[in-house]
């Protein structure tokens, strides 16, 4: 893990869990794997709070434990893993899919179960019918059956998963005694009932909770935990299923990208072939699996009446299509076809690095790093036949290209001692490394983004609580039927400046929330171009 | 007696030269005049050299007088040796012309007097000097009446050895413009989606047509060279290129293949890094949590986040 990543996986887990999380977190993924007496020695902190942030940390899959290295007998080892902490980025993007997905039952179940972690089935249907009929009005309640179809349609589609057993103990769904729970890290899908909906008897409706309640549900919801009814899914714990996600929106990238390349109908086509693919193609394909032109006919939505000539017109179009979307892999059934997920993706995470280049130094800059990049090689003066940029300018934005980092000098000497008069220098461009570098760019920027947020919170501290004792005084009054004047006389104690500020304030926290959404955007692109390169060589 | 002999000897040669353009060696002297003496034809023919009426040639098997045109032999009549042998050098050099400092290799001579005769053959308007356009200081002299060559001047890019870089930036719009509204209209003409795509295509000879058209450049430009200002706009992404095979024969075809241009759109958005102050700070490098550069006193942020 680079500093950057550190850095920004222990802003996250300090906003989400609290600055003793924080530090167990941040020092295991400075040391690597360690066990329990280690981490208290070296953290410093007391042993039941290590534990507890232990628990935090595994409940939420970010930190795995096996036994030790040297034998059995030796300490159970813990160790985070940053990725999952990176992911905490990416919820609102998740929950925001399920909304358009499945509507807000399947948005709040998502969210339950991101925010607990792992959760069994019963218990999940249970709190989201509760929250949904919170919303609606009086007298109606949301049915447990209807959450449970989606819950069942979410595990359909591979979106929630269930969680590797642990240890051996309890009632495991598969019967490998041979294997020792322990030494590797298993995952999820290494279960064949990852994505069987157990069967559980849950009949009722959602219970609307009034304010006056409030004590009583606290209890009884306590209550709840320590003593489960049993549902027939004890045991069984759902987590999200992040890859699929993953999938999910990469496949929405080339989507996007073919239709702003193209035109509407192409990306639709190319929706269709995706779809169809979901489930058959592996997650770190290089490309689709095969699909007869006929079978797309066959599956494109109703609305898109498009005749089979045009069809096949618009399956050629992007064939020869320079950014190879699409390809032809064969010609029975009417022409055999392909999406390159792979090649796309370098495409993506091409235009990103042009993109960066552009709105940094210029449009001439970007020039020459296209050229760089489609040229592979060359040497000065040919950047400036190539390009047209008059001699001296084209120099200066070569240098400046080059102390970034974003061009690369290649010495080729004519002589055996590297005398410079007579050694070739070649300006190339190498697309991996860049995006690497765009990525922690990424990763520091975001981390700065979640600096500021704190440090304008901080600013304002007194601010905000005044107007939070204001509020709450406020909501009291009016449940005990004050009259007007005094509403007003309360909310005069905040000055229209302190109003003006606290409303900025918000502003800029809306600002910086939607920039780290939008960088998390690019971040994305790149970590999926960077780990399609890395299966691809492996 | 014997100059008069010589005046005979002297005419006979020249005839002979003029019987034979291409020059006439030792051996046929020689064998023309059999009675004369070496050391006569010697003196005879160093006589005709110095009047400059002849010129002395090796080649292959021997040496060989020929015969001077009458008029470039007028034109040196004023100039001494030195002279001669530095206008034949730059005349040797054609095309491309020659730097002074090579001209001083070639004929051994100390460099004022290389520029004394330089400046008396300038006058004389026998040679030019030309600024060449790869290193701005140097000069490179040729004949006067020679068309300077293409590395020389830079091309039609090049006005005065300065790389016209508004008139490059004029030409790229113009071509971008010809290319999307080609792309608009097609796209436009709700035709099948193959039919659009062809006739969003544009051959490398239709764009030159309609620059020439235009009228916007002074100089005449040749088809390579719209082809290179083709190439910078794919460099910018807005254009993308095909080559296919055409008949010979057909318009703007070169060795059967025809270059065709389009007009794209670009793939993605701007990226997200760069729609925050980050992705685009110049001290981004420098910025640390405590530092004097950092997140909490970052005055781009600041700015916009009161944009």
């Amino acid at each position: 893990m680079t500093a950057q990543e550190v850095r920004l996986c222990g802003l996250l887990l300090r906003e989400h869990f609290g600055e003793v999380v924080e530090k167990v977190g941040t020092h295991l993924l400075r040391s690597g794997a360690q066990n329990l007496r280690t981490i208290i020695h070296e953290t410093g902190l007391p042993l039941d709070l290590v534990k507890k942030s232990l628990c935090v940390l595994v409940q939420h899959g970010a930190c795995n434990f096996r036994s030790g290295r040297k034998g059995p007998g030796c300490p159970t080892e813990y160790q985070a893993s940053g990725d999952r902490i990176l992911r905490i980025l990416r919820y609102p993007r998740y929950i925001y899919t399920a909304k358009t997905l499945y509507g807000d039952t399947g948005e709040l179940i998502i969210e339950e179960l991101l925010q607990r972690g792992h959760m069994t089935m019963s218990s999940t249907v249970k709190t989201v019918a509760d929250r949904l009929t919170q919303n609606m009005e009086e007298g109606r309640s949301m049915d447990y059956s209807e959450v449970t179809s989606a819950f069942s349609k979410l595990v359909e589609t591979q979106f929630l998963q269930r969680c590797p057993p642990m240890g051996g103990a309890r009632n495991t769904k598969d019967t490998t005694p041979g294997t020792p729970a322990s030494t590797a890290l298993l995952t999820p899908e290494s279960f064949p009932d990852c994505y069987k909906v157990p069967h559980i008897t849950l009949i009722g409706r959602g219970k609307r909770r009034h304010s006056s309640d409030d004590g009583e549900d606290q209890k009884s919801a306590k209550k709840a935990k320590m003593d489960p009814e049993t549902h027939g899914d004890e045991g069984i714990y759902w987590q999200v299923n992040f890859e699929r996600f993953h999938l999910h929106f990469r496949d929405q990238a080339v989507i996007s990208a073919v239709a702003n390349k193209l035109d509407q109908t192409c990306s639709e086509i190319v929706r269709t072939m995706l779809r169809m693919s979901e489930v058959t193609t592996s997650p770190s394909a290089t490309c689709t699996k095969p699909l007869s032109a006929n079978e797309i006919f066959r599956s494109l939505p109703a609305s898109y009446n498009i005749l089979r000539p045009i069809l096949d017109q618009y399956l050629t179009l992007l064939v020869d299509d320079p950014m190879e979307f699409v390809g032809k892999a064969g010609e029975s059934g009417g022409g055999m076809f392909v999406v390159n997920l792979h090649r796309a993706l370098a495409n993506l995470a091409r235009a990103t690095l042009e993109s960066a280049v552009q709105e940094r130094f210029g449009s001439r800059s970007a020039r020459i790093f296209r050229l760089l990049l489609r040229k592979r090689h060359l040497e000065q003066k040919q950047v400036e036949d190539f390009a047209m940029i008059p001699a001296k300018e084209a120099k200066d934005m070569l240098y400046t290209l080059l102390s970034q980092n974003l061009v690369q000098l290649q010495e080729i000497p004519k002589t055996p001692d590297y005398a410079p008069s007579r050694t070739f220098y070649l300006y190339t461009v190498n697309q991996l490394p860049t995006a690497r570098m765009l990525l922690q760019n990424c990763y520091k920027t975001v981390a700065n983004l979640i600096e500021r947020r704190l440090f304008e919170t901080k600013e304002s501290k007194r601010l905000l609580e005044k107007s939070q004792r204001i509020e709450a005084i406020l909501a009291s009054l009016q449940v005990s039927g004050a009259e007007p004047e005094q509403l007003t006389e309360v909310e005069e104690m905040i000055t229209a400046p302190e109003k003006q500020q606290l409303e900025s304030l918000r502003l800029h926290i809306n600002k910086l929330d939607s920039a780290e959404n939008q960088v998390d955007e690019t971040m994305f692109l790149l970590e999926a171009y960077v780990s399609s390169t890395a299966t691809s060589t492996a | 007696m014997s100059e008069e002999k010589m005046e005979r000897e002297i005419d006979r040669r020249i005839e002979l030269c003029q019987q034979f353009p291409h020059g006439i060696t030792d051996q046929v002297i020689q064998n023309d005049m059999p009675h004369l003496e070496p050391q006569q034809r010697a003196a005879a023919i160093n006589k005709l050299l110095s009047l400059g009426q002849l010129d002395l040639l090796r080649n292959s098997s021997g040496l060989l007088y020929r015969m001077k045109d009458a008029q470039s032999a007028s034109k040196m009549k004023g100039s001494d040796n030195q002279e001669k042998l530095v206008y034949q050098i730059i005349e040797d050099a054609g095309n491309k012309g020659i730097w002074s400092r090579d001209i001083r290799f070639k004929s051994n001579l100390p460099l004022t007097e290389i520029n004394k005769i330089l400046k008396n053959l300038e006058s004389k308007k026998l040679i030019k000097a030309v600024k060449s356009v790869a290193a701005s200081k140097k000069k490179v002299y040729m004949l006067y009446n020679l068309q300077p060559d293409r590395s020389v001047t830079g091309g039609a890019w090049y006005s005065d050895q300065d790389f016209e870089s508004e008139f490059v930036e004029v030409l790229n719009q113009q071509c971008f413009k010809f290319l999307q509204t080609k792309a608009d209209m097609s796209r436009d003409s709700k035709q099948s989606p193959m039919v659009q795509r062809n006739s969003s295509f544009a051959t490398s000879h239709e764009v030159w047509k309609y620059i020439c058209e235009l009228g916007i450049s002074k100089v005449d430009l040749s088809m390579d060279d719209i082809e290179t200002i083709l190439n910078t706009l794919i460099y910018d992404g807005k254009v993308e290129m095909t080559v296919i095979a055409a008949k010979e024969g057909t318009v703007g075809s070169v060795d059967g293949q025809m270059k065709l241009y389009r007009g794209v759109n670009p793939v993605i958005q701007p990226t997200g890094l760069v729609k925050t102050p980050c992705g685009l700070c110049p001290v981004f490098d420098d910025c640390h949590e405590g530092g004097e550069i950092s997140p909490s006193n970052c005055i781009y942020m600041t700015e916009w986040l009161d944009f």
